[in-house]
């Protein structure tokens, strides 16, 4: 009689779990290490402040990484958006004397508008987006290098543009609203459900009617939006915008948002793959956080964040493989105990 | 009748469509030269530096052809370049011996790849993706190299003598007959280009995905390799930003060439010596006209964007899809 309830408690309770392990689990094993040689990943005041801002930097990031990548879509000018769209809006904002959130809003209408633009050439040349991403990230990059004369932007001085990144607060409402926006739009709503109707099958969606290209194209803008706060955060908090970025030197960026959003993929199986990217950005950061506090070189970083990526992808991509290897272990062990019973009782 | 000629019409618009990357390389060569005579540069030391510039993005653009062709991506072959060169340059710091650095680099640049294509085969991870990490991991360890003795640099001397166009020329025709041969003329080539046109239909002829994935990746290991080797041999100090722009310019080269991103039949060895060609022309071309305009370099950029779009997209005007490409 209470087999519902309690496969539904059962349910809930695998979710809850299967959502919150990785975080947590990392989160507990990097606060051992930590401890265990002496430091802390929140030493001093500034490293709640540091924490959030990655938190939001990485999520982003992967969400606008995942948009497109999720429907077959490789985005390389991701990088390039969030660089141009910081280098226009604050050349407006430091001229006209603007403040935090006049930078921040001119540059999510450049990103917005950037976004769109790259879209609109994927859509309108008809070339795999690999190819064209390539051409807009070596547009982009050039028109940043251009607009500035080949100088970085600097915000010396300029304490009223960066309010937004010291403040806790704000990036955590940042984080929230970016989230909520997200889940609406692609999870609760008709654009939504013909994004999802695409992504599982092109050809039977087109035909009944969807609009590919505007679907695209919006994809594309809210990616743009995502990544001008990448941008506007980035810029305010270094302090500067390198524009010595030619020759590809901004893809680096969506390469660091592969770990998040496979880990992100995985979490969502539980819940929400969107509050997936915001667990991994945790614990994405919790690992920044980590290798800040140990003094961790960033070659060795580097390859940490590698063998992790690996090893995750191996485990999604040989799942089945490795759940049977468990199961067989599993029921050897069952038959060892059964025997060892017999043995005992004779 | 009718039929026939519109047949025989559009057989000709596809073969003059095809031909846009050759096409597009002599009207750049002669735009150089008509503007070379306008703005009276030196053509000699021009030619070589273009040549200087081609040489190793062609090699190593040529070797990789062999996994473009199985639609798969290698987004490392900038990082292993530098790995090979470090260690070339490092076993020829010690020893003293040329042949010895040739081999370091490819053994370095092969055991690379291999890591690579072994990954990806055996725990059938995302060749894209694994090559994202592998992209970390060389970074990293030509950090350490480079590093590794307290400075920032890797500073090769004695090699001067290997420093000329002659070399590079005879590295280049070697290893792309060679290519030509694999591609064109064994069952290599020609059952990559099947796995790349079809893998499925291929798989169930009994083409092993497995043995042709690594057989391209040892092609273009070795291309990265003489690659490496020529870079060491170039910049006689080896720093973190040496052979930087080689990574994405190769893929840009190849599409430049002509080759489909989604690999295949169509696939042409020739295409990595065209695009890679072809764009270091272009920037030749742009250095002369925007030499004395400020931030030449970002306009430099973004007309080479524009071209590099308005190239591949008249080459691909045969296959438009009714639906977005992906």
């Amino acid at each position: 009689m209470n087999t519902p309830t309690l496969s539904k408690t059962k349910k809930t309770a695998r979710g809850i779990f299967g959502t919150l392990i990785i975080p947590v689990a990392v989160g507990l094993i990097l606060w051992i290490v930590c401890a265990a040689n002496g430091v802390s990943m929140f030493s001093n005041a500034q490293s709640l402040t540091i924490f959030v801002r990655g938190v939001a930097t990485v999520m982003l990031t992967t969400i606008a990484l995942a948009i497109n990548l999720n429907s077959g879509r490789f985005d390389f000018s991701l990088g390039s958006v969030a660089t141009l769209s910081a280098v226009i809006s604050a050349q407006i904002t430091l001229n006209a004397g603007g403040n935090a959130l006049t930078m921040l809003i001119l540059s999510i209408v450049f990103g917005i508008l950037l976004g769109a633009v790259s879209g609109g050439i994927y859509v309108l040349l008809r070339l795999p987006p690999i190819i064209t991403s390539l051409g807009v990230a070596l547009l982009y990059e050039g028109l940043a290098f251009t607009i500035t004369k080949g100088s970085n932007v600097s915000f010396y001085g300029k304490t009223d543009v960066s309010g937004i990144t010291t403040n806790v607060l704000y990036m955590l409402i940042i984080i929230a609203a970016v989230l909520l926006i997200t889940i609406v739009l692609f999870d609760r709503s008709r654009f939504g459900y013909r994004y999802k109707a695409l992504m599982a099958g092109q050809k039977v969606s087109v035909n009944t009617g969807i609009k590919e290209v505007s679907n695209a194209v919006v994809c594309y803008a809210f990616s743009g939006a995502l990544m001008s706060i990448v941008g506007y955060l980035t810029a305010t908090s270094v302090g500067i915008i390198s524009v010595d970025i030619l020759n590809f030197g901004s893809i680096g960026v969506m390469f660091s948002a592969f770990l998040p959003m496979f880990i992100g993929g995985f979490i969502g199986r539980y819940s929400n793959d969107k509050l997936g990217y915001l667990l991994a950005a945790i614990t994405m950061t919790f690992f920044s956080m980590t290798y800040s506090a140990l003094s961790v070189k960033s070659s060795t970083q580097s390859i940490i964040n590698a063998v992790l990526l690996v090893v995750f992808l191996i485990y999604l991509s040989n799942e089945k493989t490795v759940k049977d290897i468990a199961a067989l272990k599993h029921i050897r062990n069952l038959f060892k105990k059964k025997t060892d019973g017999e043995t005992n009782n004779d | 009748m009718d039929k026939v000629k519109t047949n025989e019409k559009f057989s000709k618009r596809q073969k003059l469509i095809s031909l846009t990357p050759i096409i597009g390389l002599v009207i750049l060569l002669i735009l150089y030269v008509v503007i070379g005579i306008i703005k009276d540069i030196n053509f000699k030391a021009g030619f070589e530096a273009i040549v200087n510039q081609s040489v190793i993005l062609a090699i190593v653009a040529t070797g990789a052809i062999f996994i473009f062709t199985l639609g798969s991506f290698d987004i490392s072959l900038g990082a292993s370049t530098l790995v090979s060169a470090c260690a070339g340059g490092l076993v020829y710091n010690a020893t003293g011996s040329v042949a010895l650095m040739l081999l370091t680099c490819v053994a370095a640049s092969l055991a690379a790849s291999l890591v690579s294509s072994v990954l990806g085969s055996i725990f059938n991870l995302p060749v894209f993706v694994t090559t994202v990490a592998m992209m970390s991991v060389l970074s990293a360890v030509s950090e350490m190299l480079i590093t590794g003795k307290g400075g920032n640099q890797i500073r090769i001397s004695g090699l001067s003598g290997l420093e000329n166009i002659w070399v590079k020329l005879i590295f280049l025709v070697i290893f792309t007959a060679i290519c030509v041969f694999v591609f064109e003329f064994t069952k290599v080539g020609r059952r990559q280009k099947a796995l790349g046109g079809n893998p499925v239909c291929a798989k169930l002829t009994g083409i092993s995905v497995k043995t042709y994935a690594i057989l391209a990746f040892i092609m273009a290991g070795v291309g990265i390799g003489l690659g490496g080797f020529l870079t060491a041999v170039r910049a006689s100090t080896i720093t973190s930003g040496t052979a930087s722009d080689i990574g994405m310019n190769i893929f840009i080269a190849i599409v430049f060439g002509g080759m489909p991103i989604s690999g295949g039949p169509r696939s042409r060895i020739y295409a990595a010596i065209i695009g890679s060609f072809s764009i270091r022309i272009l920037s030749q071309i742009l250095t002369m006209l925007l030499a004395a305009v400020p931030g030449a370099n970002g306009i430099a950029q973004i007309v080479r964007a524009i071209f590099f779009l308005a190239m591949v997209y008249l080459a691909s005007m045969n296959y438009r899809t009714k639906m977005l490409p992906r």
